[in-house]
């Protein structure tokens, strides 16, 4: 084998942004250790720089004729493009957002910066596997930078207990989760490219085992641990409440997105032969998510807990996507991860800064905000109505999405729910809103009655000021100027050979009118 | 494509983007916030009677200043918007009101700015209510009036606003939730996937779907009308909101489910609606009936005016199911006029409310002698309001009884039972409209007291006829 032709092999260029965020992490690393603590002046901004460079080089690599590279261990295609920016847009707003925070707690900003690259890494690499050790191996880089980040502030119990039980359940479904992969490794007679396990699944005649099945529910209770579907959710509040807020914000945005590209690219890719099971447990996964995330969301009294309860419910409605598996079901789940990125960063950006204000997160505490700070009351009521689906903000239009993919797949049940579901959480984001707004200031919570004199000058504020802005911005106009994102979110998936053999896969239960829709949508495309 | 300029669009976004600047506009108290909303206000009604005045012909019938862009191809939503002899008149309706209702909210002084604010976002919703054509856009509107109104119920309303304003929104959410169902339902049937309304209505759909449909979209526009099981939202709304806002609630809000009753239910899904047609009859009757027979227990002014509201409502659904053109202008000329008499009412009560600090009709009244143009005002309204001939909803029953009775669709007996039960809750009307005895209490109160304005009482309605006859009562009495 001539260099040339190993190098073309490797096609090593496939993971040139996950190159500069690894060499923006070293560099962080470095700083911090020559610089110590005058280091932290210019890390953050450093490495929200790299990783803006390295969604700048994502851009650069859309419809890249060679996606493969490392022999198949990577796959560069639109959707990995898609999902790993989304990853690392997430974690440099989450960047933003901890500066101040990571700094009023007292520990390291560079370790801190460091560890949360390390997870957004982990984060990318699993959004292109393509192979299952690759799999793998991405999959633990962000876990393992997950516990780290939930038990970062080592003085507070609360976040050292997160981090004991999301290890502890973490480690667990690794573990189911690699066992599912083994099976799956034996079965199809040691192929682990992702893309070969059915072929050679077949060759063995191993399509009809049990043992299929068995590896398919490992695998999916591995995955569910990641995107927090009930009933794999329980870590979720316990871990929401404990860690650090910035750290929550990017476990339920970032670390999601990761969660939701594995299972497209697992379930769809090495489980064609057992897709009825596979989509059968993934809307009893999606109905429970609704149904329990918005409706236990409605009796939580602390902030940090409803927003874990209601990305559960969230994570419900993108699996709607994922469940339907037409090109439209698809691109609304890139799409509404998009604009919950915005979203959901926005609100936590608020509950940020409220708890560096006054030191609290429980809803009530919020009473009578208006009064003292406009501006945050009003970024979050944004956000949070954006979040239930309230016109003209993103969120609406993300849901829309979703329900009108899934309305025209014929999985009427899901969307009937759904919207059901989507009124439940109404009335609890719209609760906050209420506190905020409505009360009148003899009933200010005495957090709010204390509140500080709005100052922006401390050091971590602008960032987390520009964070909230931005949230703030996007969430409203991301839904009136969505076209843009909708070109996107369909071209990642039209433009990914993978998900466009997929689509044509015989009827599966929930797509009752599958061979019809897609008339349906070859007639609308015409139309267009 | 754009030929000459979007008028309705302006007219559409123009309050929108007047709310924008509010946050920064300087002062600290509430003056300012108040001219700018109010200029903007007058500005957008200018805006809606020049367009109408100067680019639509009052002679021509069908859509006109027809506006189609595509807004969000991917889904097939469409920035369609259009006005016909349907929506025009709605929409100077909600222009008067709404810039009406920011008048009469001169004396919001707590967080004006997130009212003025939320005045004018409503503003736009609900002209875009009217103006939609597409169906999801229609739906847009729809849902984005919601939340203004909740915040404007649960932030500025009575004493029971929380409770109220969520009750308000979770029948509303609910209810709208049909409206996506049913819109979705339509665009996929068949096999072209489009919002446009009038594609919609082209459709041939199967009966037992249509009825489906129907069914969905009256439940979401029945909450809304509101139609007699689904009503129950509606007094406890529009008297815990502050007075502008009741105006809105009961002069725009409600038309806004009488409309698509008529765009959706009655245009687009015809064999459904005759079908249907008896039972909104019926609905209707009990809607009138019903409400009429509740207000008389109400002693709380504003829950009375909220409970006549649902029976006036009665006379357009029964409007909608004659079948006659007779009929279906009297629904709407009902709507127009229960826009203007509600909206009036309303804020007259606000304004007495502001007087008197009390909605409990036992403990105002007084009557005209420290405020006789309020009590005139009143005395008119309410004259209006149990269609007293020659004022607007006499007009508007009248062409619906006569609608509905020269309707063919109907056997006679059905015809007899439900203009005789309506005509009770005509009669029912002036009862509790006029509610004497509060009225002759109040006024010996007043005369006891000597010092009508320590108690600011007023009396809240009357024709002159019975003010005269029961002041002599009073006079008698006193003797």
């Amino acid at each position: 084998m001539d260099f040339a032709n190993l190098a073309a092999q490797l096609n090593a260029g496939t993971i040139l942004p996950e190159g500069i965020v690894i060499i923006t992490l070293l560099t962080v690393l470095l700083g911090d250790l020559i610089a110590g603590r005058a280091a932290s002046r210019w890390t953050p901004y450093f490495a929200i720089g790299g990783l803006l460079s390295a969604i700048v080089a994502l851009y650069f690599q859309w419809n890249n004729p060679t996606p493969n590279g490392f022999l198949g261990g990577f796959n560069a295609d639109d959707l990995s493009i898609v999902f790993r920016g989304i990853v690392a847009l997430s974690a440099s707003v989450t960047l933003l957002l901890s500066v101040r925070y990571v700094e009023q707690s007292g520990t390291p900003l560079g370790e801190f910066i460091v560890i949360l690259l390390t997870a957004t890494l982990g984060g990318m690499f699993l959004s292109g596997a393509d192979e299952l050790v690759m799999v793998f191996v991405s999959l633990e880089t962000l876990s393992i930078a997950s516990y780290l980040l939930t038990g970062y502030m080592k003085r507070d119990p609360r976040s050292n207990e997160a981090a004991l039980k999301y290890l502890l359940i973490g480690a667990a479904s690794s573990a189911i989760f690699l066992y599912g992969v083994s099976l799956l490794y034996g079965l199809s007679g040691g192929e682990t490219r992702l893309s070969q396990i059915t072929t050679n699944l077949l060759a063995n005649n191993a399509n009809e085992s049990i043992g299929v099945v068995i590896a398919l529910v490992f695998v999916i209770a591995g995955i569910a641990f990641k995107i927090a579907a009930v009933p794999f959710h329980q870590w979720t509040p316990d871990v929401y409440e404990g860690s650090p807020t910035p750290v929550v914000a990017f476990l339920s945005v970032g670390s999601k997105a990761a969660g939701f590209a594995l299972a497209i690219r697992l379930l769809v890719n090495a489980f064609p032969m057992v897709s009825e099971q596979w989509h059968f447990v993934m809307t009893a996964l999606a109905l429970l998510s609704m149904v329990l995330g918005n409706v236990v969301a409605l009796a939580q009294g602390s902030m940090k807990r409803m927003l874990a309860y209601s990305s559960i419910g969230q994570a419900g409605f993108v699996m709607i996507g994922l469940i339907i598996g037409t090109d439209a079901g698809y691109a609304s789940m890139v799409f509404y991860l998009m604009v919950y990125l915005f979203m959901n960063l926005g609100g936590f950006a608020c509950v940020i800064l409220f708890t560096l204000r006054t030191g609290t997160d429980e809803i009530t505490e919020y009473s009578g905000l208006y009064q003292k700070d406009p501006l945050l009351t009003l970024c979050l009521s944004i956000c949070l109505l954006s979040l239930g689906g309230i016109p003209p903000l993103a969120g609406f239009f993300g849901k829309i999405y979703l329900f009108w993919a899934g309305w025209q797949a014929g999985a009427y049940w899901l969307v009937l729910i759904g919207l059901l579901t989507s009124v439940v959480s109404i009335y609890y984001y719209i609760r906050v809103v209420k506190m905020m707004v409505v009360k009148e200031p003899e009933e200010m919570s005495e957090a709010v009655k204390n509140y500080p004199a709005i100052s922006w000058t401390a050091f971590g504020m602008r960032p987390l000021q520009v964070g909230l802005i931005v949230c703030l911005v996007a969430t409203s106009l991301a839904g009136i100027l969505s076209n843009p994102l909708f070109n996107l979110a369909n071209n990642s998936v039209t433009g990914t050979p993978l998900l466009q053999s997929s689509v044509i896969q015989p009827a599966r239960p929930v797509m009752l009118q599958s061979s019809k829709t897609l008339d349906e949508a070859s007639v609308l495309e015409a139309h267009l | 494509m754009i030929l000459e300029f979007p008028w309705l669009t302006a007219i559409l976004l123009f309050p929108l983007v007047a709310a924008l600047p509010i946050p920064f506009l300087p002062g600290k108290d509430a003056k300012p916030v108040r001219l700018y909303t109010l200029c903007a206000g007058l500005l957008e009604f200018a805006l809606i009677i020049y367009t109408f005045w100067k680019h639509y012909d009052l002679s021509a019938s069908g859509f006109q200043l027809v506006e189609n862009y595509a807004w969000i191809p991917q889904i097939g939503l469409h920035w369609s918007l259009a006005v016909d002899g349907l929506s025009m008149p709605l929409v100077i309706l909600s222009g008067l009101v709404t810039t009406l209702a920011i008048f009469a909210s001169w004396k919001i002084d707590n967080k004006p700015r997130l009212f003025y604010a939320l005045m004018l976002a409503m503003y736009s919703a609900q002209i875009g209510v009217f103006l939609a054509q597409d169906m999801l856009l229609f739906f847009f509107m729809w849902e984005l009036e919601l939340v203004p109104v909740y915040l404007l119920i649960a932030t500025w309303g009575g004493q029971r606003k929380l409770y109220a304003a969520t009750k308000f929104i979770l029948y509303t959410a609910i209810g709208s939730i049909f409206i996506l169902l049913a819109a979705l339902a339509m665009a996929f049937y068949g096999g072209n996937v489009t919002f446009d309304m009038a594609q919609l209505g082209l459709k041939d759909y199967s009966l037992p779907f249509e009825i489906a449909l129907y069914s969905a979209l009256l439940i979401a526009f029945g909450v809304k009308l509101p139609i007699f099981p689904l009503h129950t939202w509606l007094p406890d709304a529009h008297s815990e909101a502050p007075a502008p806002v009741s105006m809105i609630l009961a002069g725009v809000l409600l038309k806004m489910a009488g409309y698509a009753l008529i765009r959706f239910n009655l245009e687009m899904l015809p064999h459904a609606h005759i079908l249907f047609a008896p039972m909104l009859a019926i609905l209707g009757v009990v809607n009138i009936v019903y409400a009429s027979l509740t207000a008389f227990a109400q002693t709380n002014l504003k829950r009375r005016l909220a409970y006549s509201s649902i029976a006036h409502m009665g006379f357009v659904l029964i409007g909608i199911a004659s079948f006659t053109e007779l009929g279906l202008s009297g629904a709407m000329l009902q709507m127009i006029s229960h826009g203007l008499i509600a909206s009036a009412l309303f804020f007259l009560s606000g304004v007495a409310y502001d007087r008197t600090h009390t909605l409990m009709m036992d403990k105002m009244g007084g009557m005209a002698k420290p405020m006789p143009t309020l009590f005139a005002l009143f005395t008119a309204g309410s004259m209006a309001s149990l269609a007293l001939p020659g004022m607007s909803g006499f007009i508007g029953e009248i062409a619906v009884f006569l609608g509905f009775t020269t309707s063919d669709a109907y056997s006679t007996t059905f015809k007899a039972v439900v203009v005789l039960l309506s005509a009770i809750g005509v009669i029912l009307s002036p009862i509790y409209l006029l509610s004497i005895d509060s009225f002759t209490r109040l006024v010996l109160e007043t005369e006891r007291c000597q010092s009508p304005r320590s108690i600011h009482c007023i009396v809240f309605i009357d024709s002159y006829h019975w003010y005269r006859s029961i002041s002599q009562t009073g006079h008698a009495n006193l003797r």
